[in-house]
């Protein structure tokens, strides 16, 4: 039996097996009812989103148009800033830079990122010896459970509260009750120590506006301030493709952004454009004032200059990673995360394909109904049906 | 990129019986064309009525899917994909002998529903044609599978059988067939200028014909993904029930947002396949309704199979459903 046959047979037997996973088919289901009951009462309180998603659209097709230059006058301005900007190609460039940066044995607080996810960060980081923590807390959990994400939002989707309580009470040593608000504050109190003690705080960002260097990350929980403005050193990973050109522009992405993803406004909107500064003592400029005193970007490549090329899967990198399409996709809907890696669902399958490469997608690619109802709740309006359709031409063609 | 390698078994198999057969099941032509009866409808003509041979196939889905997902129970995943050569061989010589277990019932059904749209659409005064022997599938299946190279040489012989009725406008029953007409082949050069219609366009348009269709409740309609989404009627098939004096209901999810029926997963994925059916058929039932209308051949397959033991509901073709108006 050849390779691909192996991989696809495990691959089907692990979606049947997900489609028989009673917790994961109440959590999905109840989290589908949510996200179209919030998104639906976010839009009608919010009724110019789809107008400026159509604004978000124009931005996205000018900034992958003319990704090199914003690209250059990001990494000049967030040096002005007293920041580094670097250029990764691919994900041993990325991490090698970050381990530099880092270097052996630091405690890290991390909060979310995919792009994180795509390369692998945290295992390459610990195989340094370095102490990482996820600090969102679905990342929390599945660091803990030694599981991946099973939704590019809601990562732990697939975990109810009985089974956190398991899994905290083993690692804390003690016995936790499946109280939600209880779990939640061990975590707080855990991880609060580690924000201080950290040496390095990474995050990903939802933006990067191109004129001014500021890097634009949305979040709830609040972990990304205290990850990004608590340890000395603060990392940024981002992929090219999150470049706009102006601050103006990166506010409206970033709102059609958190629209999407079912908030009317979520609870915090980082803006960060370069290390923490002073200038109360004799007007000298000093760095690292409460906040990080080194601040590092790196614009990581891995595959989307050759999306961005393509104008057959350009549409791909305008993906805001709201994570409504996910809802709406009916094999998602039973399968959750297992329909994918790292990326999910049919959009994940066309990333995959460059992130991964085309062969590694394939079991992916097969699995897309190409039904379209992606593309109805896409504020991007991705044709991933299309890219889908093209891909598997590109898989069998001689 | 590499080769055939990465494509699936059983895709490879269907690939070569559409190119080898004019049909993703390899059934033979005059099999496909036994419909057609007393209709007496000419080979050449205005306006093409046009099967693809899709309905003809639905008797021999789920029995396919239960010979290739049950032939080893210890192994469904690899049974799927290890019978499928095995089956190319059956299906050169036989197909039918694969499919004992199909229903005699179910293929007269499916078989009728070509019927009955011909006989509608004759009965609304369109003159139709149809070529019962140069007729071959649409080649949906090539493109949505990615056999584009493949489309290319098929693409020609579509369009030559096409030619050969010297139709103008082509009306299709399979709304994937539709799509292919409409929004595929008019990228091939030379493939030849065409109306395309769907039969639900059609009885639309001389809705005003029909006579009132007593009903007990209310329906539930079923839109079609690639109908409402991709060839944009939906409101059509209510138009058409407010002109019989049919009350309807729409589920949870419809029109452009409607939920797909699982179909397209039948063949590498039939186990998730089916809960999508089921869940689609739950949305269904949810209204209240017990009869729910589609116009689509692999919805009605996918949708049936969807039915639980106990059939809580009865999933009718909006051909076989406005055929009681005109009859």
């Amino acid at each position: 039996m050849s390779n691909f046959k192996k991989e696809l047979a495990e691959y089907t037997k692990n979606l049947n097996k997900a489609s028989q996973d009673e917790n994961l088919a109440q959590a999905v289901t109840r989290a589908i009812k949510s996200y179209r009951q919030n998104v639906e009462a976010a839009m009608s309180q919010y009724p110019h989103t789809s107008a400026l998603a159509e604004e978000a659209r124009a931005i996205k097709d000018y900034s992958m148009a003319n990704n090199k230059e914003l690209l250059e006058q990001a990494m000049q301005v967030i040096e002005s800033n007293h920041g580094q900007a670097f250029y990764a190609e691919d994900r041993e460039a990325a991490i090698n830079i970050v381990k530099k940066i880092v270097g052996k044995e630091k405690i890290i607080v991390k909060g979310k990122s995919m792009l994180a996810e795509e390369l692998d960060l945290r295992e390459a980081l610990q195989e340094e010896g370095n102490e990482v923590w996820e600090t969102d807390l679905g990342e929390f959990i599945l660091q803990l459970k030694n599981d991946r994400p099973m939704h590019i939002l809601a990562p732990s989707i697939h975990v109810p509260r009985e089974q956190v309580a398991e899994i905290f009470s083993k690692f804390f040593q003690k016995e936790i009750s499946a109280d939600i608000a209880e779990l939640v504050s061990e975590v707080r109190e855990f991880l609060r120590e580690k924000y201080f003690t950290a040496d390095v705080g990474i995050s990903g960002a939802n933006v990067v506006a191109a004129d001014t260097g500021q890097i634009v990350i949305i979040e709830n929980e609040g972990n990304v301030r205290l990850c990004t403005g608590l340890p000395p050193v603060h990392i940024v990973i981002v992929g090219l493709e999150k470049l706009v050109p102006t601050f103006q522009e990166a506010m409206k992405v970033a709102e059609v952004t958190w629209r999407y993803a079912n908030y009317g406004a979520p609870g915090y909107v980082n803006i960060i454009s370069g290390p923490s500064r002073t200038g109360d003592i004799e007007k000298v400029i000093t760095y690292g004032a409460h906040g990080p005193k080194e601040f590092y970007v790196i614009f990581v490549n891995n595959g989307r200059r050759a999306m961005m090329n393509d104008e057959n899967y350009r549409q791909a990198l305008h993906c805001l990673r709201c994570g409504g399409c996910m809802y709406e996709c009916p094999v998602f809907q039973v399968t959750a995360g297992h329909y994918g890696r790292t990326y999910l669902s049919g959009i994940g399958s066309v990333w995959t394909s460059f992130v991964e490469g085309v062969e590694s997608a394939a079991p992916m690619l097969y699995t897309c109904l190409r039904c379209g109802r992606c593309v109805e709740r896409c504020p991007m309006q991705i044709d991933v049906p299309k890219m889908v359709g093209r891909l598997r031409s590109e898989l069998a063609s001689d | 990129m590499t080769t055939n390698k990465q494509i699936p078994s059983v895709l490879k198999l269907i690939r070569s019986n559409i190119i080898k057969y004019g049909n993703p099941l390899a059934l033979n032509p005059r099999q496909n064309s036994s419909w057609v009866k007393d209709l007496d409808l000419p080979t050449k003509g205005e306006i093409l009525f046009y099967t693809g041979g899709e309905y003809q196939l639905l008797p021999y889905l789920e029995p396919l899917l239960k010979t290739m997902t049950y032939i080893d129970p210890a192994g469904r995943a690899f049974s799927l994909l290890m019978q499928a050569r095995k089956l190319v061989n059956i299906f050169g010589v036989a197909p039918e002998k694969i499919f004992a277990g199909m229903l005699a019932k179910d293929k007269e059904r499916y078989n009728a529903i070509n019927y009955k749209a011909a006989y509608i659409l004759k009965k609304l005064g369109y003159d139709l044609c149809y070529d019962a022997q140069g007729e071959i599938y649409s080649g949906a299946l090539l493109y949505e599978l990615g056999f584009w190279q493949d489309l290319k040489s098929y693409a020609v012989r579509v369009a030559q059988a096409i030619r050969k009725t010297q139709a103008k406008t082509v009306v299709c029953l399979s709304p994937h067939a539709a799509e292919m007409f409409k929004h595929v082949y008019p990228q091939f050069e030379e493939f030849p200028e065409l109306e395309v219609k769907t039969f639900v366009e059609l009885v639309w348009e001389k809705r005003d014909k029909l006579s009132p269709i007593p009903t007990d409740s209310p329906v539930v309609i079923h839109d079609s993904c690639r109908l409402a989404r991709d060839l944009g009627i939906s409101k059509e098939i209510r138009d058409i029930l407010d002109s019989v004096g049919v009350s309807y209901i729409e589920p949870i999810r419809n029109k452009e947002w409607t939920t797909c029926c699982g179909g397209p997963g039948k063949m590498l994925f039939p186990e998730i396949s089916k809960i999508i059916a089921e869940r689609r058929v739950n949305e269904l039932t949810d209204t209240g309704a017990s009869k729910a209308l589609l116009a689509c051949p692999y919805c009605l397959s996918s949708l049936e199979g969807g039915l639980k033991q106990d059939k809580p509901m009865v999933m009718e073709d909006l051909v076989e459903f406005i055929y009681r108006g005109v009859n």
